[in-house]
Parts: C-alpha cells; structure tokens; sequence
C-alpha cells in the first residue's frame, strides 16, 4: 500500500518534469498510459537492478493501468501477462507523456517503439539460420537482450517484420557503399565503372548479403509474397534498383526511366532464384547467370538502336524529312 | 549528454524505417551538393514533402513535355505557311522549359510520368489537329493550354507560397518565370485571331477539360 502511495507520488512529480526525466530516481521511468504499459515494461526489465521497489501486487489489469499512475505493477505485469498483444503499444513514440521529443533522441534510457523494434530484429537475425524466418527467431533475438520473449506481441506482422526489417538493412548497406564508391570516383580516386560492370558488381555485392541465409532463403522470398507483404516488399525492391540506377549514373527522365529499372528488377530477381538454388562453390554459377543475363539487356539495347528497320520506317513514313 | 549522443549515433545504425529515409535522402542530398552549388528543390524534410515536390515537378515536366508535342504536330501541319515561325519561337521555349525541367528531375531523382508515350501521341495528335482547322484552329489550341497551364502554375505558386515562400524561393522564381512566358503565349495566340475562329468556345472548353484531366492523372501516375 505504502509503496502504492509513493508510486502515485512520484509519479505525479515525474509528469511535472515531463522530459527532463533522464536520471534514474527511485521510481523507474513513469508510464501513466496504456499506450505506453508495454513498451515501460519491456524498459522495466532492464532497470530492473536499478529500481529499489519490490514488485507490488501482481494481480494487474488493465483498467489499472488506465487509471493509476503507479509503475511497480508493471513490473510483474510484463513477465506474466500478455500486455504485448495491446494494439495500442504500437503507436507510442516514448516512455513519457511529455510531447517535446517524440523523435526519439530523448534521455540515454530512453528509445522509440522503431528503434527498440529494431535493435530485437537485429538480434533475432543470429537465430534465423537455427528456427528459420519466424516468430521463434524473434523470441530468441527479444531474450539476448534481455526482454521477455512476449516482446513478440509487438510485431504483429511476426516473421514478415523479420525479413522486411531485414531487407531494408541489406538496402542501406548496398546504398552505403555505393555512395562510398561513387565518392571515391568523384575525388578521383578510383576509376568510373562500365555500366555493366557496375550494374553486375552491385546486383553481386547485394546478393551476397544472402549467403549466411541462404538455406532458409526460400522461406524468406515465400513470406515476401503474401498478399500482406506484397506492398512492402514491392516497395523496397524499387527502391533497391531506383539507388543501383543512380548510383550507376542513369538520370533519364523519360521511357527510359521505366525500362531500365524493369529490366534490372528482372535480372535482380531470376538471380536471386538461381542463387537459391546453387550449389557450386562460392556460388559461381550464379554469378555466371548474372553475366549472362547483364549482357543480354546491353546487347539488346546496343542492337536497338542499331536496328534498320526503324531508319526505314522513318524514311518510309516522311519523318525525316526535313521541313 | 554525451551518452544520449553516444546511444543515438549506437541506434542511428539500428534504426530502420523513416530514418532509412532521412539517411537515403541524406545520401542523396550529399550528392546533389557535391555536383551543383545550389539546387532549385531543397532537400526534402520528410516523406511527405518529398511526395509534394514530386507531383509537383511531376506533373510540371508532363505538362512542358505535352506542350512541346503540341507544337511540333502544329508545326507538322503549319510549318511551312506564315504562322510558322511563329509557332517555332513558341515552340523552343517549350524546349528550354522541358529542359529545365529534365534537370530537376534527374537531380532530384523523381521518377517521371508513366503517361509520357500517351502525351506523346495526344500531343501530337491535338497541335496536328488543331492546325489542320487553320491558323485560327492552331492559335485557338494554344490559347486554350496557355490559359490551363497559367492557371496550373498560379495553383502551384498559392501553394508553395502558403507552405513557406522562403524555402522554395528557387522553385518558385523558376514556376513564375515559365508562367509568365506561357502568359506570353495565350496573349500572343489572342493576337493572332484566335477567338475568330468558329466554334471557338467549344474547342476551348474542350481542350481544357482534358489538359485538367491530364494534370490529375500525371499527379499521380
């Protein structure tokens, strides 16, 4: 009871503060809404050492959590219920009700939803090889970092977050170092690449990002294409072959725009079907299809515009003629 | 403080979703100051500035490419009479806008229309048309887009103008410049016994319910 009292005390005087709150104080970080109940009890775990307050009473419910500002029963709330399946938790942007630093970059303790989200996927990753593309990887990944694995509740799109999240970050990485080497020709310091060879290096170097999934790839590329993921994974795929474009200097603004981002979503994706399958060493078959497939899109632009018949046509039609 | 910085710039490499964004455009943005001293678009703030500008200059490279088509089928039918260095001059100024325009984009990395063939062909197909009603036909035709075309500009112009003028001060000085040559344009074609010509309201109305129907559809494909 006594601890009850002091928890509602202190918790008023936290939300005096509002964002200044970056010390740990006796109470751990204050979280008056339902909103935010999971995302304070994954955090709780962490402070757990810090925090002098023997966990109340473990008999919460929700209705608690709306009305009281206490933040001991959240403590045990967390290691038992299944809070994590609140739908409202997603949308908190931090531990405070103070709205100043929604951007995340707030006190050291503290991190958005995103970030913590991200920081569990990242760490389901190692377990990918061992329970595959699926929740179970997730769970593994929440308990290296020592959250409970009902953390899992917070992704409600389960192994599709996993390879979304994934994904991105083999995008980014791609885009880095593509910048890193478009920097190193601008500076001169390295030489400009053919097309071609460009366009190959990058589809490879994105590719081998896969190796240490590679046995439960296809697991990963079936999950891609549920009608859920479809929008997103979509979505990531033009990004990827929008950046390899610019990186590989296209700055058409017509047609062209379109055509060859097609082609290279193409070559991108039967690779990556090869790749699946291969099993030379190294996978250099699937390099070889890669070359393959390059030199058939530069032949075929090369011989259209070599192609007769469109001079002829023009010839025949009086659109060269000169007026 | 400093752990706060040290645990952000710890998450910053965490951290997907808009801050893959922010780090994407902050690549892009690094390119774009490394070729140009200054670029007519800021660097977008968020994705749904980056949305805006693109219709934006989506829509505007549609409409200079249309209007460049509709000159070339006018001077297809009218290029040799009296009218067509008129419609020449007009027409290379369409061209430099499109050029301009071809710029940005490319710059800025926004993709163009789908529509591109289709206002290819329908351009054409509208300047050929037009001229083949004669000079009056031709000049009514350009009246007709001039006129959509200012007024498509202005709308652009209120827009950025209540948003924030001094972040676009580039983008807009460019908008009000090709909308006052195209300004030039419908007056010129008014000169030239546009609205002598039979039917003309009908032609006129027409013309510009498609060049509006035309705008919304560039928007957004």
């Amino acid at each position: 009871m006594a601890a009850l009292l002091r928890g509602l005390r202190a918790g008023r005087a936290l939300r005096g503060l509002g964002s200044v709150v970056a010390t740990p104080t006796a109470t751990t970080p204050q979280c008056s809404s339902l909103r935010r109940g999971f995302h304070c009890a994954a955090l709780r775990l962490q402070d757990e050492s810090k925090s002098d307050k023997p966990p109340s009473s473990s008999s919460t419910t929700y209705h608690e959590h709306y009305q009281a500002h206490s933040t001991e029963q959240d403590t045990t709330a967390a290691s038992q219920e299944d809070s994590a399946s609140d739908p409202a938790a997603e949308t908190a942007s931090g531990p405070n009700t103070s709205y100043q630093d929604q951007s995340g970059e707030q006190g050291e303790e503290y991190e958005t939803e995103e970030q913590l989200q991200a920081r569990i996927l990242t760490a389901a990753l190692e377990f990918v090889p061992q329970h595959g593309w699926s929740m179970e990887a997730i769970a593994a990944g929440a308990e290296t970092l020592g959250l409970s694995s009902a953390s899992t509740g917070m992704f409600y799109n389960g192994a599709g977050d996993l390879v979304l999240h994934f994904i991105t970050h083999c995008n980014s990485q791609l885009t880095e170092i593509l910048a890193e080497q478009h920097k190193q020709v601008q500076l001169g310091q390295a030489e400009p690449k053919e097309t071609a060879d460009f366009l190959r290096d990058a589809i490879e170097t994105r590719l081998r990002m896969y190796i240490p999934y590679i046995e439960t790839w296809p697991q990963a590329m079936s999950i891609l294409l549920l009608p859920h993921n479809i929008p997103d994974s979509l979505k990531h795929l033009s990004t990827l072959v929008d950046d390899i474009w610019y990186y590989a200097g296209d700055r058409s603004t017509d047609m062209n725009w379109y055509t060859k981002r097609a082609a290279l979503t193409g070559i991108y994706n039967t690779t990556e079907l090869v790749m699946v399958q291969d099993s030379s060493p190294d996978f250099q078959d699937t390099w070889n299809f890669l070359d393959n497939r390059i030199q058939d899109v530069v032949n075929m632009a090369t011989t259209a515009k070599q192609v007769e018949c469109v001079v002829s046509l023009k010839n025949l039609t009086g659109l060269n003629q000169r007026r | 403080m400093q752990r706060a910085a040290h645990t952000a710039l710890y998450d910053w490499s965490q951290i997907v979703g808009p801050a893959v964004i922010r780090r994407c455009l902050k690549c892009r943005a690094t390119l774009q100051q490394s070729s140009r001293a200054f670029s007519v678009i800021p660097p977008p703030r968020d994705s749904e500035e980056k949305e805006m500008l693109d219709r934006i200059l989506r829509v505007d490279h549609a409409g200079e490419y249309g209007a460049s088509r509709i000159y070339a089928g006018q001077m297809a039918v009218l290029g040799r009479t009296r009218t067509g260095p008129l419609i020449q001059e007009m027409w290379d100024q369409e061209k430099k806008h499109l050029e301009k325009f071809n710029e940005i984009l490319a710059e800025n990395r926004i993709r163009p229309t789908a529509l591109l063939p289709l206002w290819n062909i329908a351009g054409f197909v509208l300047g050929a048309s037009t001229a083949l009603l004669g000079k009056e036909g031709a000049m009514a035709c350009t009246v007709a887009v001039e006129e959509s075309i200012s007024e498509h500009y202005n709308s652009q112009i209120r827009a950025l103008m209540e948003k924030d003028p001094e972040r676009y001060t580039e983008l807009l000085k460019i908008i009000k410049e090709f909308r006052d040559d195209e300004m030039d344009h419908h007056d010129t074609g008014l000169e030239h016994d546009a609205e002598t010509l039979p039917g003309y309201w009908l032609l006129k109305n027409a013309i510009q319910l498609g060049c509006k129907a035309a705008i919304y559809v560039s928007q957004r494909v």
